[in-house]
């Protein structure tokens, strides 16, 4: 069970975050979402899709990490195997929530920055230190907080993509089938795409809307990030031969 | 010399009547033929505004998602600004003893295993303590906790049971207006008629408005009501009573708000009955629509709003400063639909109490039948007309034999409206026949005659074992083979029903979340 707790310089002065990353923990997803302001990192590891949030039913680009359900193949002995970590999973187990009390009068609710009491990743003896000795914000801390700030605005920015994109009907539902190695069969759904025949015909002035919002470059990252799909399927091939070994 | 066929093209509708009905049928033909310059078919709906809508018919049935996609508006838009709600069909309570623990489903999903064999006489057999829509339907649990048909993630129109809405009659006919007028290209005249004129052959030639516009088309469709100014005033084609088989013929409706802002919205119509009707109980997003249908030849208009009271007060919902309205019913239908070259569609053409929501339904199967049988030159119109007329009269009478079903099944003894209900010369015969061959053989498919039933077998299935009717079929028309099928699927019933119920957000939760977030159309 998630427990929040908000972040104090008295309460959690001597909590240490360890990095390593099990694939029992949070990391244990198969997709994960991810704001577009990291395409450019992104693109050179993860396919790219579209998924929809199981809150509120809009769109949100996703990172692909996997097929199963809790299955994530970037996770190998207990490290991230690339070279950018999403962000989405980089600040864990940290997350931002609205300050009780607050955001009456439709006016929005300050944010405090919190920790999840029940993640494996806090510890006392090893990892990042949160708060120095004068109770001053550590550097690690320092930068949690610019990762949770960077992800709300990046994700405003991505929900005005994904809704306009899905008001010009640019977004397509696609049906993944792999088979691999063994024989053994996944069939991905709940996911979506850039529908490339509506983009090509896209009228100039809409092309030219995207364009001017960043849009229309962060489309064609998704478009080309698609290519890492079989580089995934790839790297769950090396599993299932034994070529890697997946240890937790 | 063989008789010449009348080559003047049928191009120019005019649709009377600003209401549901009329904006439905603008909206169907204006949509399925959209203009094509000076040779296509043109749309004009002429309302008067005087008579404000009579605002019947809050239900829906699962029909209507195809039409609104048909028309091409968006279910987002249109549960927003309908206060529509999901309805995934009707309870019935009281109807069988009138006992506190009389109630009983008849959800829009088919019973399990419909598509491919009559599962029925296997739950007869052995129904294990469980009611029939219980067995049959995983909804049924759906329903009982007011949970949604959807997620947010489920696209526009598509669900994961089948589902139809509860909406507000009075915002609907405005929200088609608006898209039929800005999307569809049809005209919209807001005058008052006062002339209406015809040709020697009896055909009608034009309309006269108060503001001295004449208006002529080459297919009038009469849509103004319980006034019926063509079909019936103009054109006197008489309106058959149905009195004698559906006894009811007033109503009190009012309109209950919600005790607060995230009060559960029940997913289904609610019937109770009562000593001489039936109360309805509808929720919307905003408020909840209540009404006491009753037969006067029982009931004075004091006592039934005394019963109405009641049943307000026995859940909390009793306050002073409720408004109740009171509503004629006169149910029937014209003896011909299409005539000449004039069509009604809505109450012009009949009405019948809302105990199945079966207005809208009709009004969106006529502006189906328009489009499909629309002539292309007026010589074609009187065979379109005579299709329509048997398709029709065949509807309205299979409407009146099911909800007369509910009567005659049920076995309440307080009151002679229910006892009368049950007497022999007011069920039609076409019901007697039913209700005697059914003793031995439980509705399927071939029992009725038409490819588009409005009531399917699957619709009498869940009434008639619902209120406790017994099929006593031959041990000789029943194999293992289909008895294992049949335990089989009321076993997947209940497993999926629990793990759909566990997937789903209650009616309210999801209703909220599409005022703010919208559904996707993919």
């Amino acid at each position: 069970m998630v427990n929040l707790v908000v972040l104090s310089s008295q309460t959690h002065r001597n909590v240490r975050i360890a990095t390593t990353r099990s694939s029992s923990g949070d990391a244990a997803v198969n997709a994960v979402s991810v704001i577009p302001r990291e395409f450019p990192r992104l693109l050179a590891h993860y396919p790219i899709f579209f998924t929809k949030s199981t809150d509120t039913g809009q769109f949100e680009p996703a990172a692909l990490l996997g097929f199963e359900p809790h299955e994530n193949l970037f996770l190998l002995d207990g490290r991230w195997d690339a070279a950018y970590v999403p962000l989405q999973i980089q600040r864990q187990p940290f997350s931002l929530i609205p300050r009780r009390g607050d955001g009456a009068e439709g006016k929005p609710a300050a944010l405090d920055v919190a920790l999840d009491l029940s993640s494996p990743h806090i510890q006392t003896q090893e990892g990042e230190r949160l708060f120095l000795a004068d109770g001053q914000p550590s550097k690690f801390l320092q930068n949690v907080t610019s990762m949770l700030s960077a992800l709300v605005s990046g994700s405003t920015e991505a929900y005005a993509f994904t809704g306009r994109l899905a008001e010009l009907g640019l977004i397509e539902p696609v049906q993944i089938d792999i088979e691999f190695v063994d024989g053994s069969e996944a069939k991905m759904q709940g996911l979506y795409w850039i529908a490339a025949a509506a983009l090509k015909a896209l009228p100039a002035a809409q092309l030219a809307e995207l364009r001017d919002r960043e849009f229309l470059e962060w489309t064609y990252f998704q478009m080309a990030s698609i290519a890492h799909l079989s580089a995934l399927v790839a790297r769950k091939n090396r599993l299932l031969s034994g070529v890697t070994a997946a240890r937790p | 010399m063989a008789p010449q066929i009348d080559p003047q093209p049928v191009q120019k509708i005019l649709v009377v009547g600003g209401g549901t009905a009329g904006w439905i049928t603008a909206g169907v033909l204006a949509s399925r033929y959209p203009r094509r310059g000076e040779d296509g078919i043109s749309v004009t709906l002429i309302e008067s505004r005087l008579q404000p809508p009579i605002g019947v018919g809050e239900g829906t049935w699962p029909t209507i998602r195809a039409t609104l996609k048909q028309l091409g508006v968006t279910e987002t838009d249109f549960l927003r600004e309908c206060d529509a709600s999901f309805k995934q069909g009707s309870q019935f309570v009281k109807w069988m003893d009138g006992s506190d623990a009389d109630a009983y489903y008849h959800p829009f999903t088919l019973p399990v295993g419909y598509e491919e064999r009559n599962l029925a006489p296997y739950w007869l057999e052995d129904p294990r303590g469980q009611s029939f829509a219980a067995s049959m339907c995983f909804q049924t649990d759906v329903c009982s906790r007011a949970l949604a048909p959807k997620q947010i993630t489920t696209p526009e129109f598509t669900g994961l049971a089948n589902y139809a809405y509860h909406l507000d009659a009075g915002k609907f006919a405005p929200f088609l207006q608006k898209h039929c007028v800005d999307k569809l290209g049809v005209r919209h005249v807001i005058d008052e008629i006062v002339r209406i004129e015809s040709q020697d052959t009896g055909d009608i030639s034009h309309l006269v408005t108060k503001s001295g516009e004449t208006l002529t088309a080459d297919l009038y469709i009469d849509c103004s009501g319980f006034s019926s100014l063509l079909i019936g005033k103009h054109l006197g084609v008489p309106f058959l009573s149905k009195k004698d088989v559906l006894f009811i013929d007033k109503a009190w409706a009012v309109q209950i708000p919600y005790p607060t802002d995230d009060a559960a919205i029940t997913s289904v119509t609610v019937a109770t009955a009562q000593s001489s009707g039936w109360v309805w109980d509808i929720g919307l997003t905003t408020r909840r629509g209540v009404g006491y249908v009753f037969s006067s030849a029982y009931m004075s208009d004091e006592g039934a709003l005394e019963e109405l009271k009641n049943y307000l007060s026995a859940r909390g919902d009793l306050s002073r400063d409720l408004s109740f309205r009171k509503i004629d019913i006169n149910s029937g239908y014209r003896q011909e639909f299409w005539t000449r070259n004039c069509v009604a569609v809505g109450l012009s053409a009949g009405f019948l109490e809302p105990l199945e929501a079966s207005a809208i339904v009709m009004i969106e199967l006529s502006a189906k039948s328009i489009a499909n049988l629309l002539p292309s030159c007026r010589g074609g119109m009187q065979q379109a007309a005579r299709l329509f007329n048997d398709t029709f009269r065949y509807r309205w009478e299979r409407i009146v034999d099911f909800l007369k079903l509910h009567y005659v099944l049920s076995r309440r003894t307080d009151s002679r409206f229910w006892i009368d209900n049950r007497a022999r010369e007011s069920i039609p015969d076409s019901l007697r026949d039913g209700l005697e061959y059914w003793r031995d053989h439980c509705p399927w498919h071939e029992d009725f005659s038409h490819r588009e039933e409005v009531f399917s077998a699957a619709s009498y299935q869940y009434i008639l074992y619902g209120m406790g009717f017994q099929t006593y079929p031959a041990p000789w028309l029943l194999n293992d083979r289909e008895r294992n099928l049949a335990r089989e699927k009321m076993s997947e019933v209940a497993q999926y029903g629990k793990a759909l119920a566990a997937s789903l957000p209650g009616n309210r939760d999801l209703l909220s979340k599409v005022r703010r977030y919208g559904l996707q159309k993919i």
